[in-house]
């Protein structure tokens, strides 16, 4: 089957480590800072990437040949924003709590360059076969990051993971208090530069 | 490559298809997503006026419509303190120049506190919540908020249980039957005062905004206020 | 008068929208390599989010918000008895505005300054799907700001990224001859760069005007 073969065995494997969208090909920061307060919105917002990119990318692909070249990335973006308007509804009427939390951000999934990247790179010159696992790829691959990231941020900024009080209330008594700069700006560019760096040792790839 | 006309004709049906497909998601959505801004208020006006919420058994949308419905009057009210023949629309009504909503818990007959809508600008956004005032018309009673997009951990902590206790008990009136407002004092209050509560700290611009569009939402409600006080 | 400085000053320095809200990175990294390439590319989004903010305003405000085509018919309106609300088509109208608007700008560009045209090259057209642009439009509809402050907002903001990014540039020449480590060159060594610069940015947040 062709589901199996080697190509699609790359599609859906590199971009998790050797072509990772985030620390690789330098695509999707944006909303990788905003949404990695807590686990809770980053493993949301994963979701939410990841059944846009892999669906948005098999649309695309099966309409490949369909689309006038002059009107290309029109058509690609209204593709993508119509399915990030859809995940933007579904969250705002089943899991309102959440949706309140990624606010804006949701809807930047649109100009989030992974998925118009991928969109351009992969879908329009590819089987939509492959182009769902492509899509399916590279939204686990920028999913991994985001939680390293926010996994790092919700441990040291608020002593919890996925809600949960992880550091002991004896460390709170001791002296013991969550680095509040975790939960601010700053914090999320230093975390996700180490874990950049962290992930081009373990993937062995080299930046020219 | 494409011809022009196959290109508008390509474009014409992507529009309509894509048009009709968001316009059906969102027609069958919306009402849930109303459902959910709806009880979201609700649950906050009850959380204000003192109704416990377990959190290992939060409430869910039939509980807050049955405690709401059996508990809660709604109505709205003009500059003078006096009811307005009409429904408020939904719970999340804005409150414009001319009529302020104000929900009244009630139990056999018996009023057991008011609460109002508040909002203002914090440091990084507007706070929208409910203020709630014992039937006496002069005592805080409890303080939520809904909406905010302050800094987690400074601004943000006026979500929480520790901050918004504080003001229960504290009044807003002084003996002169003047409306001085709850002052949010930088650091710790004078523990003996009943018109203050402790600041955030690192959070002043959050904490002084609070102050002042608590006091200049209490302004529109002060007649219907006095109007109590004086029985 | 003050609520505009104020609205400015907020939108450059305090609620930076790269160094605060993070929107405009891709960009950010791959441009800020070079300070004239920065500047062109600051000028162009000041430019496009000038235009968008306002344009959208109309369009939200006239168009898409709840009740908002009661010039139409007034039972469309908030007080009708049929209120229409289509603020779920925001992000893809945005998106076609912004897309237009910078089509518009290209070719100005290219019949009245065509060498300006010829050195941003490719990041003109790049800059209709930069999450800035887009994110500023979305911010001035939650924040419900009125036509001028909206305005005011995506000049202010387009200033902020232009900061931003030129410094950015600036700081990534200097240390082109420091000793980075291998894997953390390009995108981890801009992380951290950029934290530092943001904490130094979060000092403007005690202004209040």
């Amino acid at each position: 089957m062709a589901i199996f073969d080697k190509k699609s065995k790359e599609a859906l494997a590199d971009p998790l480590m050797k072509n990772n969208p985030i620390s690789l090909q330098v695509l999707g920061i944006c909303s990788a800072l905003a949404v990695t307060v807590q686990l809770n919105t980053a493993v949301v917002m994963t979701l939410a990437v990841v059944s846009v990119l892999s669906v948005s990318n098999t649309v695309i692909s099966i309409l490949r040949s369909m689309i006038p070249g002059k009107v290309r990335i029109i058509v690609q973006l209204s593709i993508i924003a119509s399915l990030v308007i859809l995940t933007d509804q579904i969250l705002q009427a089943y899991m309102y709590d959440i949706s309140k939390q990624l606010s804006v951000f949701v809807s930047l999934i649109i100009t989030n360059c992974i998925v118009m990247g991928r969109a351009e790179a992969f879908a329009m010159q590819n089987t939509p076969g492959k182009s769902f696992l492509d899509g399916l790829g590279n939204g686990l691959g920028y999913g991994g990051i985001l939680i390293s990231v926010a996994f790092f941020r919700e441990l040291l900024g608020s002593g919890s993971v996925y809600g949960y009080q992880v550091v002991p209330d004896s460390f709170y008594a001791a002296g013991y208090q969550n680095m509040g700069l975790m939960v601010l700006s700053p914090g999320a560019f230093i975390i996700l530069g180490l874990i950049v760096w962290a992930h081009r040792i373990a993937s062995g790839v080299e930046e020219e | 490559m494409h011809s022009n006309t196959y290109t508008i004709v390509f474009m014409s049906i992507i529009t309509i298809l894509l048009g009709s497909f968001l316009s059906v998601a969102n027609g069958t959505l919306k009402d849930i997503q109303d459902l959910n801004i709806e009880n979201d208020s609700k649950k906050n006006i009850l959380l204000s006026l003192g109704y416990y919420q377990d959190p290992a058994d939060p409430w869910t949308s039939d509980d807050i419509k049955k405690i709401f419905d059996n508990n809660i009057d709604s109505y709205l009210l003009d500059i003078n303190g006096n009811r307005i023949n009409r429904d408020p629309q939904s719970v999340e009504s804005n409150i414009n120049e001319k009529s302020f909503p104000i929900y009244v818990d009630h139990e056999d007959g018996i009023v057991k506190g008011y609460a109002i809508p508040i909002s203002g600008k914090g440091l990084w956004s507007t706070l929208y919540g409910f203020f709630a005032i014992e039937p006496d018309g002069l005592t805080a009673k409890g303080i939520t908020f809904y909406a905010h997009k302050e800094t987690p951990g400074l601004g943000g902590e006026v979500d929480k249980k520790w901050f918004q206790d504080n003001f229960s008990g504290k009044r807003f009136i002084n003996d002169n039957g003047d409306l001085v407002g709850i002052k949010v004092i930088k650091g710790k209050a004078d523990p003996m005062s009943m018109y203050e509560v402790d600041g955030i700290s690192g959070a002043t611009v959050t904490s002084k905004g609070l102050e002042k569009f608590l006091v200049n939402d209490l302004k529109k409600y002060e007649t219907f206020f006095k109007n109590i006080r004086e029985g | 008068m003050e609520h505009y400085i104020s609205i400015l000053t907020k939108a450059i320095f305090i609620e930076n929208i790269l160094l605060a809200y993070f929107l405009g990175m891709c960009s950010f990294l791959a441009i800020s390599k070079k300070v004239e390439t920065s500047i062109g590319l600051g000028f162009a989004v000041i430019f496009v989010l000038t235009i968008t903010a306002p344009a959208n305003w109309v369009i939200h405000n006239f168009l898409l918000k709840k009740g908002a085509l009661f010039w139409l018919n007034p039972d469309y309106g908030l007080d009708g008895s049929n209120t229409i609300n289509l603020s779920f088509l925001n992000s893809i109208i945005f998106i076609a505005v912004i897309a237009a608007m910078v089509q518009l700008v290209e070719m100005t560009l290219d019949r009245f300054a065509p060498t300006l045209y010829i050195s941003l090259g490719i990041f003109l057209p790049l800059i209709a799907v930069n999450c800035a642009i887009l994110g500023g439009s979305m911010f001035l509809v939650e924040r419900e700001y009125t036509f001028m402050e909206s305005t005011v907002y995506g000049f202010g903001s387009g200033i902020g990224f232009f900061l931003a990014i030129t410094s950015m540039a600036a700081i990534r020449h200097r240390i082109r001859y420091s000793n980075v480590p291998m894997q953390l060159r390009g995108v981890g060594i801009t992380m951290l760069l950029t934290g530092l610069v943001s904490m130094a940015f979060m000092a403007f947040s005690g202004i209040d005007l």
